[in-house]
């Protein structure tokens, strides 16, 4: 914890420097890259008013960052404190229906019952000590996120963050929907509203929405992140469109040149080693240094051949001209798209330390979010068949007496889970896809030159690539959603049939028991009858054949 | 939608582009044999005539109402039957009397399921509509009209490929599927006819079409993919052309003789395995290449005359040696004149790959999603049918009709689905396999150091770059049913283990009970 602050000036102190750029001039770069968390207010502030999230109100309204607050800390383990008491006094209000029923219910049931009653509040306890845990790293993540977005604009690689507060609005509408429909319709049908302790039922549903809230600030940050790395992609692969075009622009002026010509010719050796070493010794210290710090230097290392603040200025009076002219390639020229290419798989080297990053602050709240969807999944569907057994199940689960609301509740729990997990796979897949594009551009350009800076870089992608996963116990991604399905449904399957041999057995000694009490009577009688044992052997042996 | 959309679209250097896009590829005159459209284009009927893929897929102009109007009536029909049956309670197998507690279980279970196969598998059908058969077959022909060209190049036109030889195995896959098929339906047609009279087509609707439908989607998916397979077989067998010439042709780039003279005048007189072992290690790559050089030798086809001569002049005295290096140079240059035109191919191969392997992308988003209920509908109707099977039909086989046909109904398609399944697994296994095999040709390629690749940088950073691009690849697709499971065998493995642990729980049930109670058993 101490020394993040100083890792952050650090940063912005390399940025500043290596950049090489007077600060005004960061300064009028900075209005053009939004901060991604202007689009978090309004989730901000809900979840500052749940108690989710520590940070500072103020500095947030004013300034769009997230800083430690000694304030909210306390406000949030206050209200820590009180979800916990709230939601043991619902537990013990409501368990009182449940040790009436005790005797009734089998074991199973009331097992599985206790086990999960707690589960829902270690989930929530789990968000708000990460979430306290954190606070100071958060701000930091969304400030390199900033920094990202900022190199990304300087090669020319523009992120809209704007559709992402839709997307927060849309989810912020989805939580509250299924909450309030899981809500309202079981305490409407299930719960016993004449009694003013019904209104204790309410608290049932805070441990899922403060999940919820702080999985949204995970979900979207995510979905942030992937967007980065298509926007890369993106890039690369108008490099690769547009140097089609230029090419077949100069087919049609100069047929001479073809393909084949142009590949089978010699290519000038001296200045393309000469070049590449240069390119080596410079990367290999670029590379040594980032590998040092495990945080990618935000320079590109062939600053020391070229004259970094030209080539910047350069290309920022650049940009509108080239975007008018059809027939120009970045690709053509390979030293000035070398320099390119290399921001941009530095860039994708950062994004994807930020995902790791991100990953790790997370990673406790994934855990337990899995480990309940998980566990919440299967009780609930377990549930559903025992009410539709007609046996009694725990309170805490009524909703699962209605097959309607269970749809709902486990469509919701499922959606989070589901959700996470696709879109932790597709933003793999995406950081994956940039070493195929960059090798496109490679291929199209057909430059020995560009080849070698490729072939490089590519290396590098390849070692660098995201995986989230939950704590490490396993990988996000849809390969863990298919064992995890094939988990539920075994362990369903074993559970309904635990609880068919009870009812079972349960029967068979009721029958036996009824059947003595017949038994004995016929006995009783056959002895008042003085009859013979066989009598009363035969009856006992006819009527207990087909039951067993 | 699509991530690789951008570019490739454009007609680059395929002038034939525009002409081939209208028509249909198959009619197309083709150099390689595709006696495989004859089956391939019935099944494109019947799955246009039930409303699976639209009418005149091909065409981009062409009348839009026409082309869905299948599309849309047989599941509004479906739909129809489906809640005709489950909201009025007629012609429902499961509401006649003769019907008991497990027929009516399984009934239920297999109309559901098929109810939701079907739907989805039709849902993501619609959602596909035709875009992506027009792209397909651009793309395609795009591949194609490449690798003609590469084949002219590669002088390869008169070879014919070897899909020949794999008909007899194909057609007998074909009539296979197909006498499986007609088996299943005419089964089931043939129940429910016993049963039903004229209104059999209504349960029939609900009973076997959905799994039909679920299986002739499949088949597409399985042709697109043995497209896109036949094509990387195409680029290997060019690779491999390639690469044999690069073996060829490096024996004259023996120019190494000129520092070992002396060396090789005594390795000449020694056995080939002595000459090995008198060498040291420091020579590998001589040793390497003089090895290569034996293999030459050795074998039958490389031409006679100069290796005869070679070795005459081998034997004669040193100061011919001289004379040898110069014609063992004239021989190289010869070699690289004829087998320039192969190599040349290397770019535009690279390409190919790539471009194919884009197309097995956009393959397998159409048709990936489609795989998983129906690989989940397998799944379920092969475990009841085991179960049945076993639990009820080896007791009670005979007492109750309905019974019987509902049994063997969920054997008869879950080993129909099952061998559709498989040819699914199989051939993206292959294409798979297939784009893997290009790498490691290139790699071989590679290790031969041909006389193209040392004399040109570019020709090894171009090699390199593709194989670290397949990394690349190997890391981001492999056919899959969106990300839940890849298809290949190992998906056979997981299926199979998790259906013994379900069977295993499964055959716990006790049966017995039930079947004395309907009177199946005494």
């Amino acid at each position: 914890m101490a020394c993040r602050p100083s890792i952050i000036s650090r940063g912005s102190d390399v940025g500043q420097s290596t950049f090489n750029m007077p600060p005004a001039q960061t300064e009028s770069a900075l209005p053009m890259v939004q901060p991604l968390l202007k689009e978090f207010q309004l989730l901000f502030y809900i979840s500052k008013i749940a108690g989710i999230l520590p940070q500072d109100l103020e500095k947030f309204r004013t300034k769009n960052v997230l800083e430690k607050s000694r304030n909210g800390m306390v406000y949030m383990l206050a209200m820590l404190i009180v979800y916990v008491l709230l939601y043991n006094i619902l537990i013990y209000s409501f368990g009182e229906e449940d040790r009436t029923l005790k005797a009734s219910q089998s074991t199973l049931t009331f097992v599985i019952g206790l086990f999960l009653t707690y589960i829902g509040l270690i989930m929530m306890g789990t968000d708000q000590l990460t979430a306290l845990r954190n606070q100071g790293r958060i701000g930091e993540l969304y400030e390199r996120i900033r920094q990202v977005d900022e190199r990304l604009y300087k090669e020319k690689c523009v992120v809209d963050n704007s559709h992402i507060g839709g997307r927060i609005r849309f989810m912020l509408i989805m939580t509250f929907l299924f909450e309030l429909s899981i809500l309202l319709a079981t305490y409407i049908k299930l719960v016993d509203y004449t009694q003013w302790m019904s209104v204790l039922w309410i608290v049932s549903a805070i441990p899922t929405f403060i999940n919820t809230l702080d999985k949204i600030w995970f979900a979207v940050s995510l979905y942030a992140l992937k967007e980065r790395f298509e926007a890369i992609n993106q890039t690369l692969e108008e490099l690769v469109a547009t140097h089609e075009k230029f090419k077949l622009w100069l087919r049609g002026d100069h047929d001479t040149s073809s393909r084949t010509l142009d590949s089978s010719q010699p290519p000038e050796y001296d200045s393309n080693l000469e070049y590449l070493y240069r390119e080596l010794g410079g990367l290999d210290m670029g590379s040594l240094k980032g590998s040092g710090k495990n945080k990618v230097a935000p320079v590109s290392h062939s600053m020391n051949s070229f004259g970094e603040s030209i080539e910047a200025s350069d290309k920022a009076t650049h940009h509108p001209i080239s975007v008018n002219m059809a027939h120009e390639s970045e690709l053509s020229n390979a030293s000035k798209v070398e320099e390119k290419l290399n921001n941009l798989c530095q860039v994708h080297d950062e994004i994807c330390e930020i995902g790791k990053a991100m990953n790790e602050l997370w990673s406790y709240p994934i855990l337990s979010l899995m480990a309940y969807g998980f566990l919440i999944f299967t009780a609930q569907l377990y549930f559903l068949y025992c009410a539709t057994q007609f046996q009694s199940i725990p309170s805490l689960f009524r909703s699962a007496k209605n097959p309607f609301i269970t749809v709902i509740a486990l469509s919701y729990t499922s959606g989070k889970c589901v959700y996470l997990i696709y879109l932790s796979w597709k933003t793999s897949l995406a950081s994956k896809r940039t070493g195929i594009s960059l090798h496109k551009c490679g291929v199209v350009a057909d430059d020995n030159l560009l080849f070698e800076i490729v072939n490089h870089l590519s290396l590098k992608l390849l070692n660098h690539s995201v995986d989230f996963s939950a704590c490490g116990f396993f990988t996000l991604d849809m390969e863990t959603l298919y064992g995890v399905s094939g988990g539920i449904t075994s362990y369903l399957i074993i559970l309904i049939q635990f609880n068919l041999a009870a009812q079972q057995a349960k029967e068979a000694i009721q029958t036996f028991n009824s059947l003595n009490d017949t038994a004995s009577l016929v006995g009783a009688a056959t002895e008042m009858d003085n009859g013979s044992s066989t009598l009363y052997d035969l009856v006992t042996t006819t009527m207990l054949t087909p039951t067993v | 939608m699509n991530p690789f959309g951008g570019h490739q679209r454009q007609p680059d250097k395929f002038s034939t582009n525009s002409e081939l896009k209208g028509k249909r590829w198959s009619t197309e005159s083709r150099e390689y044999p595709r006696n495989n459209t004859k089956m391939i284009q019935i099944m494109n009927w019947f799955s246009m005539a039930i409303g699976l893929i639209p009418l005149n897929r091909q065409q981009s102009e062409s009348n839009v109402i026409l082309d869905y109007a299948m599309m849309l009536l047989v599941p509004v029909f479906y739909l129809g039957c489906y809640f005709l049956i489950n909201l009025t309670h007629a012609f429902g197998l499961c509401f006649l009397d003769a019907c008991n507690s497990v027929c009516r279980l399984s009934n239920n279970l297999f109309m559901h399921l098929g109810a939701f196969l079907y739907l989805t598998v039709t849902l993501m059908s619609l959602y596909r509509r035709k875009d992506f058969f027009l792209q397909f077959d651009e793309r395609l022909n795009a591949i194609d009209a490449v690798i003609q060209r590469c084949r002219h190049v590669a002088e390869m036109d008169r070879v014919k490929v070897t899909a020949v030889k794999h008909s007899v195995a194909y057609h007998f896959t074909w009539l296979f599927l197909f006498c499986v098929f007609a088996f299943a339906l005419y089964y089931d047609i043939r129940a429910l006819y016993l049963t039903f009279g004229n209104y059999a087509f209504i349960p029939f609707m609900v009973s076997s079409f959905p799994y039909l439908a679920g299986s002739i989607i499949q088949g597409e998916f399985i042709y697109h993919v043995s497209v896109i397979s036949q094509r990387f077989e195409q680029i290997n067998t060019l690779f491999e052309k390639i690469n044999q010439e690069a073996r060829h042709r490096h024996a004259p780039l023996t120019v190494f003789d000129i520092e070992s003279e002396g060396k090789k005048q005594e390795r000449k007189n020694l056995t080939p395995a002595t000459a090995m072992d008198s060498r040291g290690p420091s020579f590998g790559n001589e040793q390497k290449l003089s090895g290569e050089m034996k293999r030459q030798m050795a074998a039958p086809p490389p031409p006679p005359p100069q290796g005869q001569q070679k070795n005459e002049e081998d034997e004669m005295d040193s100061s011919y040696d001289e004379d040898e290096d110069d014609f063992d140079y004239d021989n190289a240059t010869i070699a690289e004149n004829t087998g320039n035109t192969s190599e040349a191919n290397l770019p535009d191969l690279f390409k190919l790959h790539d471009k194919i392997l884009s197309l097995s992308v956009i393959t397998n988003g159409e048709f990936g999603p489609q795989c998983v209920p129906y690989m989940a509908a397998c799944f379920v109707v092969s475990i009841f049918g085991i179960f049945l099977e076993t639990k009820v039909n080896f007791i009670v086989s005979g007492k109750s009709r309905l019974l019987d046909y509902v049994t063997y109904l969920y054997v008869i398609w879950s080993f129909t689905t099952m061998v559709v399944a498989y040819i699914v697994l199989r051939l993206c296994c292959n294409a798979n396999n297939h784009s893997k095999q290009s790498a490691m040709i290139v790699h071989e390629i590679m290790q031969k150091k041909p006389a193209f690749m040392l004399s040109n940088d570019l020709f090894y950073n171009k090699m390199k770059s593709f194989t670290l691009q397949f990394l690349h690849w190997e890391g981001y697709f492999q056919f899959n049913g969106i990300g839940l499971f890849a298809l290949d065998y190992t998906f056979i493995f997981s299926t199979v283990s998790a259906a013994t642990s379900y069977l295993i729980v499964l055959l716990q049930f006790d049966m017995t009970a039930i079947l004395r109670n309907e009177g199946l058993m005494s």
